[in-house]
């Protein structure tokens, strides 16, 4: 969703090849360490805006058909698309973890120790940590403070990680005393598909 | 070989049922330009575990190794020296003599070694400057701001070439941006001078600095982790330029 | 009040080393309060006693008011006054005894000192008072060579009924017959020996004389007795006194002054525990800033915490107080009986242990208490001034040095511009101002000097021994609190000023002295009575005695002095009879004023007198004046013709006339003391032997040569310098206690510091170093001002001494200031030792973890 807005969003700055629109999303993301996208991946997106009518391919003279030679352009549609993103504020999304069902399903199951995980998943964080921090100290902060910013969100973040882990790790004794969520019996019928 | 290494290492503060088991058979290793944080909650035994790496008290069992020597038996004097000559520390708090300007603070153990004073100062200075303090060089400690002070403390904690730094919280009084800084120049520290560091920490983004990170938990070592891999060799080389004339 | 009773008691039991510092401080003034005026009334007392006892059973003593006999005939016109219902006339005299009278052994004094012979009609004496017989018989009328007793002076004398009994007098040695003996004293004092009148008449040389009447009156209505009492004054005139012996009123007086001085000790010693207080606190409330600010955070009013710190001074000075009582207690015991047998040879008093006196105590732990709550009140406001951010603002480390040279600083120099000022107007009033404002002075500048001094000294430990920066720390460490710093000098300061000042005083007093002793007593032998200078104890000789010295082969000159008690206006003072030609040989005054062939003329011719400066400055006389002497028969005019005085009698005012008028108008014919010279060339061998031969019958006096004599009074000025010396140990413990706190003080307040030190490498010598330092600059701060104040003191005391007729010229107490520096240095030390250990010793993990 987002790299599709984002695409919307470079096109309008100006019409561009797609491997163009590649490196322009990566250069923004902070790089493709960050957030990387596959060829395959932006012209799949880019046939489906054009579908959409929110991109025009405007193939440039003389350079076939070829999916890397095709430039791209913003409609009226797209436009007014891009502005309606602008528009909506971004949902975020912290309740849907992994990890987190990762430790139930431990719990619930018995098969893994749940110690374990939480002290791998610390391990893993403070690696991840330990390589932002470095990240961040190499960028110079004069030039680079977008970058550095998002850095610091990350950073952030993974420190918040890190502390919710503390909680967890201190209270999970409760947790395991405390009965696991169970499914609630309904009388009859499947549950509603996508809940 | 490594730097500090402890073996079954144990502190009870008290006797009987007041007894309170700080730190209960602690095994750990520390190898030279090595930068490890401790971490852990509050009253797990981190301080007493830095205390005792220094030598600043005596241990209920187990032992402490710098550098092979074992602290335990050791002379009030050769202890001392041996800390003048092989540790520096930083603490959190009230880590500068008031009396003293910064230049004088740092210049201090050399100076209670018997450096004459002019060369004392002359190394002090040099630290400093390394350390981006020549302006504040003869500023008064209440002169200074938290970071500029925890600077001087690294400044007079190197001054004497020690193999091993010791660090309380060095950054539990200073806001984020100072922290980081002081972190990360504890991390040159290790890295660029290739002293072996032990910070103690309950900070994570400070944490993350390190090299590894043991996690301390009711006197026991808890986890360990291993943040960047063991840089072989480039400790060494890089602190051989920065030996003091000898 | 209770929160602040439980907090104060807290923090107290918290710092004990430092609390029971402070309480010793206390103790010690109240201590030496309380046990030093405890100790003077014991003998106050016993003197009284004494007195009283030989008043005791009469109404009235009346007495000549200078002391001297009167014809018996006034007791006829005493009988005849309406109220009296009897009165007798008694001749009374005390006879001081040489210390190995009776045993004739010199090592061992004997236990009568002085035997007050008593002379009365055996008839009259029984009409005043019962005098209970043992053995024998009472005296009778008529009587010759009898004597009664006690039983108490027959044991010390070793005679019995019967026996007979030997007592110095003027005319040689007197043999009486033991006829009586009576109980044992029982109440102490001096003995008696009861002889009739006339037997006294013949011993002392004073026919038809007597010098007490005792009176009883005609009743005990206190109006009626005032009645009579003034009828008696009306009747005698202003010659005579009635009721106190005049004799004892001089011992009194020095007594008195003897208890004002050692008042002056005491309140010494407590505001020097005055400062001590004011310096703890001070740091208390400094430390406990952020605890202040966390307890005005929660609500406690500026009241509450300025009760706080009065709470807890109080509990310290009640402590203090209640201890230094009962050390002061058994001081006064302590010392009284060490003291007792001394006096109890001289005076001859028997000196009871001193008991609790309550009134006192109440006193002197008023006193204590006062002064410690008065030293914290500076704190205490201080305190209260403490606003609640300081619990939530980070503690800055106190190095910010306030500017020193304000108000205080330049009304100090002021004050010391005037003292010195005050040197130049030579005028007793404006010296003594001065030396208050000299003090003051140096008190108020001492803080803004504590940095150059301290960096001076700073420099100077470090070039000598504490070359490893531990000097520079401990001199940082001063100048971060240079007011506590000075505070805690100016106890040192204190003490060594007075030494300074006594031995400046001491040594210009010692040197003019010498000088006079060798005028004074240049002769080549002397005959000592056994009290000097209180020639009114001692027991003279007939002029025979001298005629026959003069007799002796070999002698040249033989002087003579004679004396009589007398007063001009209420002034008590010494007449000396001198014979000017004779005395001029032998002897010599030293003038401050006149021509002394003429004066020594003059004196022959006619009432003139020479006076000495004590007498000239307390009168208010002038040479060619007019002084009125109080004599026998009342205020007799003399000419002033001369100001100058002799070693002797330096202390007393004293006046010298001729030999002839001393008979005429004072009735004296006695000699006191004799100065020989002997011929060139005459051998002294046979010249002593025959004086030792005229002198068997007269053993009151000792015969010494001259020289050996100026030994002996210079042996007392050394004696005086070690008394000297042993106030100085006196005064050296307060300030021992305030430089001990202080730097203890320093140690619990920097525990941190000395943590880091250790654990950045710092052996314990070497934080032990620190301390000494410290303590030796203090030291040295205290010893610079303390000479400083003990040279303007001791100069100033020799100037204003000379403006009350002392005149003497100042001598540098070089040794003495050697001695100071030397104590002071050595205090510091001693000071540190305590406080170094402790510092040297902190557990280095704790002294990081303390708060
Ligand atoms: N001097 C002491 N006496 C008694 N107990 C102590 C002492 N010092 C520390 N402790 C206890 O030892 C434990 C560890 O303390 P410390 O090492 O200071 O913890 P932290 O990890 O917070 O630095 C704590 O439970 C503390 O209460
Ligand atoms: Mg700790």
């Amino acid at each position: 969703m987002s790299v599709r807005n984002a695409f919307l969003g470079l096109l309008a700055q100006k019409p561009r090849h797609g491997y163009e629109l590649r490196a322009a999303f990566e250069a923004i993301a902070g790089g493709g360490v960050n957030w990387d996208v596959k060829p395959a991946q932006v012209y799949a997106t880019l046939d489906r805006l054009a579908e959409a009518g929110l991109v025009v391919c405007t193939s440039d003279l003389g350079e076939g058909d070829e999916p890397g030679r095709r430039v791209y352009a913003l409609t009226e549609a797209g436009l007014a698309a891009l502005r309606q993103w602008f528009d909506e504020g971004v949902e975020p999304e912290h309740q849907r973890d992994e990890f987190y069902i990762k430790l139930m399903v431990a719990l619930a199951s018995g098969a893994g120790d749940p110690h374990r995980i939480l002290r791998t998943q610390r391990g893993l964080i403070y690696q991840r940590l330990h390589g932002l921090t470095t990240q961040r100290n190499a960028l110079d902060a004069r030039v680079a403070l977008a970058q550095v910013l998002l850095l610091d969100k990350a950073i952030m973040h993974l420190e918040a990680d890190l502390r919710w882990l503390e909680f967890v790790e201190a209270r999970l004794g409760d947790i395991q005393r405390q009965p696991l969520p169970a499914p609630q019996v309904r009388a009859r019928g499947r549950p509603k598909k996508g809940s | 070989m490594p730097i500090v290494e402890t073996q079954n290492l144990s502190k009870i503060y008290g006797a009987g049922e007041v007894a309170v088991t700080a730190l209960d058979h602690v095994s750990i290793s520390v190898e030279a330009g090595e930068f490890v944080a401790i971490m852990g909650p509050s009253g797990c035994g981190k301080s007493t575990l830095l205390h005792l790496l220094g030598g600043l008290d005596s241990v209920s069992d187990g032992s402490v190794l710098i550098d092979g020597q074992n602290l335990a038996g050791m002379k009030d004097d050769d202890l001392t020296r041996l800390r003048r000559r092989k540790i520096g520390f930083i603490f959190q708090f009230f880590n500068l003599i008031p009396v003293l300007t910064a230049q004088e603070n740092v210049a201090l153990p050399i100076t209670l070694d018997g450096v004459k004073p002019a060369e004392a100062r002359a190394r002090a200075a040099e630290w400093l400057t390394r350390l981006d303090m020549a302006e504040r060089m003869h500023h008064r400690p209440d002169q200074l701001s938290g970071g500029q002070q925890q600077r001087v403390a690294i400044a007079r904690a190197l001054v004497a070439d020690p193999d091993l730094i010791l660090a309380d919280e060095p950054t539990g009084n200073l806001d984020t941006r100072a922290g980081d800084e002081i972190a990360e120049t504890l991390r040159q520290v290790s890295q660029q001078w290739g002293r072996a560091v032990v910070m103690v920490t309950h900070d994570p983004r400070i944490a993350a600095y390190a090299d590894r990170i043991i996690f301390l938990k009711d006197g026991k070592v808890n986890d360990q982790t291993i943040l960047a891999p063991r840089r072989n060799g480039d400790a060494a080389t890089a602190a051989a330029p920065l030996q003091a004339p000898a | 009040m209770n929160m602040q009773l439980t907090l104060a008691s807290r923090y107290l039991l918290g710092r004990k080393l430092r609390t029971a510092l402070t309480v010793l401080a206390i103790a010690f003034g109240v201590l030496l309060i309380y046990g030093l005026n405890s100790i003077m009334p014991s003998f106050q007392q016993a003197f009284q006693a004494n007195a009283m006892a030989l008043a005791s059973q009469v109404d009235a003593s009346i007495t000549n008011r200078a002391g001297a006999a009167f014809p018996a005939a006034t007791l006829a016109r005493v009988t005849a006054i309406d109220g009296v219902r009897t009165a007798i006339g008694t001749l009374e005299r005390s006879l001081g005894l040489p210390a190995d009278f009776f045993d004739h052994d010199p090592a061992t004094p004997d236990r009568v000192a002085a035997v007050t012979l008593m002379g009365g009609e055996p008839a009259a004496l029984r009409s005043m008072a019962t005098y209970p017989l043992e053995e024998g018989r009472f005296l009778e009328a008529g009587d010759a060579d009898a004597v009664v007793i006690t039983r108490s002076l027959a044991e010390a004398a070793g005679v019995g009924l019967g026996d007979t009994l030997r007592l110095p007098t003027t005319g040689g040695l007197a043999a009486l017959t033991v006829v009586g003996l009576l109980p044992q004293r029982l109440l102490p004092g001096n003995e008696e020996a009861l002889v009739t009148l006339g037997e006294a008449q013949r011993l002392l040389d004073l026919p038809g004389q007597i010098n007490v009447i005792e009176v009883n009156f005609d009743s005990a209505e206190k109006a009626r007795r005032d009645q009579i009492e003034a009828n008696i004054r009306a009747a005698l005139g202003p010659g005579f006194t009635i009721g106190v012996l005049q004799a004892g009123a001089e011992l009194l007086n020095s007594i008195e002054m003897g208890q004002q001085m050692m008042n002056l000790l005491g309140i010494l010693g407590l505001l020097m525990g005055g400062f001590i207080i004011l310096n703890t606190f001070r740091t208390v409330v400094a430390e406990r800033r952020r605890d202040i600010g966390l307890l005005r955070a929660v609500g406690a009013s500026r009241r509450t915490v300025t009760g706080l710190i009065l709470v807890e001074s109080l509990l310290l000075g009640a402590l203090g107080s209640v201890i230094g009582l009962a050390l002061g207690f058994g001081l006064a015991r302590l010392v009284t009986s060490a003291l007792a047998p001394m006096y109890g040879q001289f005076l001859n008093l028997q000196i009871p242990l001193p008991g609790f006196m309550p009134g006192l105590a109440l006193a002197a732990v008023g006193a204590g208490v006062g002064v410690t709550v008065l030293a914290s009140l500076l704190p205490a406001r201080a305190a209260s001034r403490v606003t609640p951010l300081e619990a939530l603002r980070p503690a800055i480390g106190p190095a910010s040095l306030r500017k020193l040279t304000g108000v205080g600083f330049w009304s100090g120099v002021l004050m010391l511009a005037l003292a010195v000022a005050a040197l130049l107007t030579r005028s007793a009033t404006w010296l003594s101002l001065g030396s208050l404002l000299f003090v003051l002075g140096l008190l108020l500048v001492s803080p803004a000097l504590v940095t150059p001094i301290a960096a001076l000294f700073g420099r100077l430990a470090a070039l000598l021994f504490a070359r490893d920066g531990t000097a520079q720390l401990a001199e940082g460490n001063l100048e971060r609190q240079p007011s506590r710093a000075a505070l805690t000098a100016s106890t040192t300061m204190i003490g060594l000023a007075i030494l300074v000042m006594s031995a400046g005083m001491i040594s210009s007093i010692s040197i003019t002295f010498q000088r006079m002793l060798r005028t004074s007593l240049g002769s080549d032998y002397l005959l000592v009575p056994p009290a000097v200078a209180t020639w009114g104890l001692s027991v003279g000789a007939n002029p025979a005695l001298a005629e026959e010295l003069r007799a002796v082969d070999g002698v040249q000159v033989v002087s003579t002095l004679r004396f009589a008690g007398s007063q001009v206006g209420d002034l008590p003072i010494s007449v000396l009879g001198i014979d000017p030609p004779a005395y001029e040989q032998t002897s010599g005054l030293t003038f401050d004023q006149g021509d002394p062939a003429a004066a020594y003329a003059q004196i022959n011719a006619g009432r003139s007198v020479i006076v000495n400066g004590l007498l000239a400055s307390g009168a208010g006389l002038k040479l060619g004046g007019t002084v009125n002497l109080l004599t026998a028969t009342g205020e007799t005019p003399y000419t002033v013709v001369g100001i100058g005085g002799d070693y002797l009698n330096a202390k007393l005012p004293t006046a010298y006339i001729s030999q002839a008028n001393i008979a005429a108008d004072f009735g004296r014919r006695e000699d006191v003391f004799y100065q020989i010279n002997l011929k060139q060339g005459a051998d002294p061998a046979a010249a002593e032997a025959a004086f030792k031969r005229l002198l068997q019958p007269y053993p009151q006096f000792k015969l010494v040569a001259g020289q050996a004599y100026i030994d002996q009074n210079l042996a007392l000025f050394d004696a005086m310098f070690a008394g000297l010396y042993a106030m100085l140990i006196f005064l050296a413990i307060p300030s021992l206690i305030a430089m001990v706190n202080t730097l203890a003080i320093g140690v619990i307040e920097r525990r941190r510091e000395i943590g880091m030190l250790r654990a950045v490498g710092a052996t314990r010598r070497q934080v032990r170093r620190v301390i000494v330092v410290e303590a030796l600059i203090l030291a040295a701060i205290g010893v610079a001002f303390g000479l400083l104040a003990g040279l303007y003191l001791g100069y100033m005391a020799v100037v204003a001494l000379s403006a009350y007729g002392f005149s003497m010229d100042y001598a540098f107490p070089g040794s003495a200031i050697v001695v100071a520096i030397a104590a002071g240095l050595l205090f510091g030390v001693i000071a540190a030792l305590i406080p170094a250990r402790q510092a040297a010793g902190l557990p280095i993990v704790s002294a990081l973890r303390f708060e």
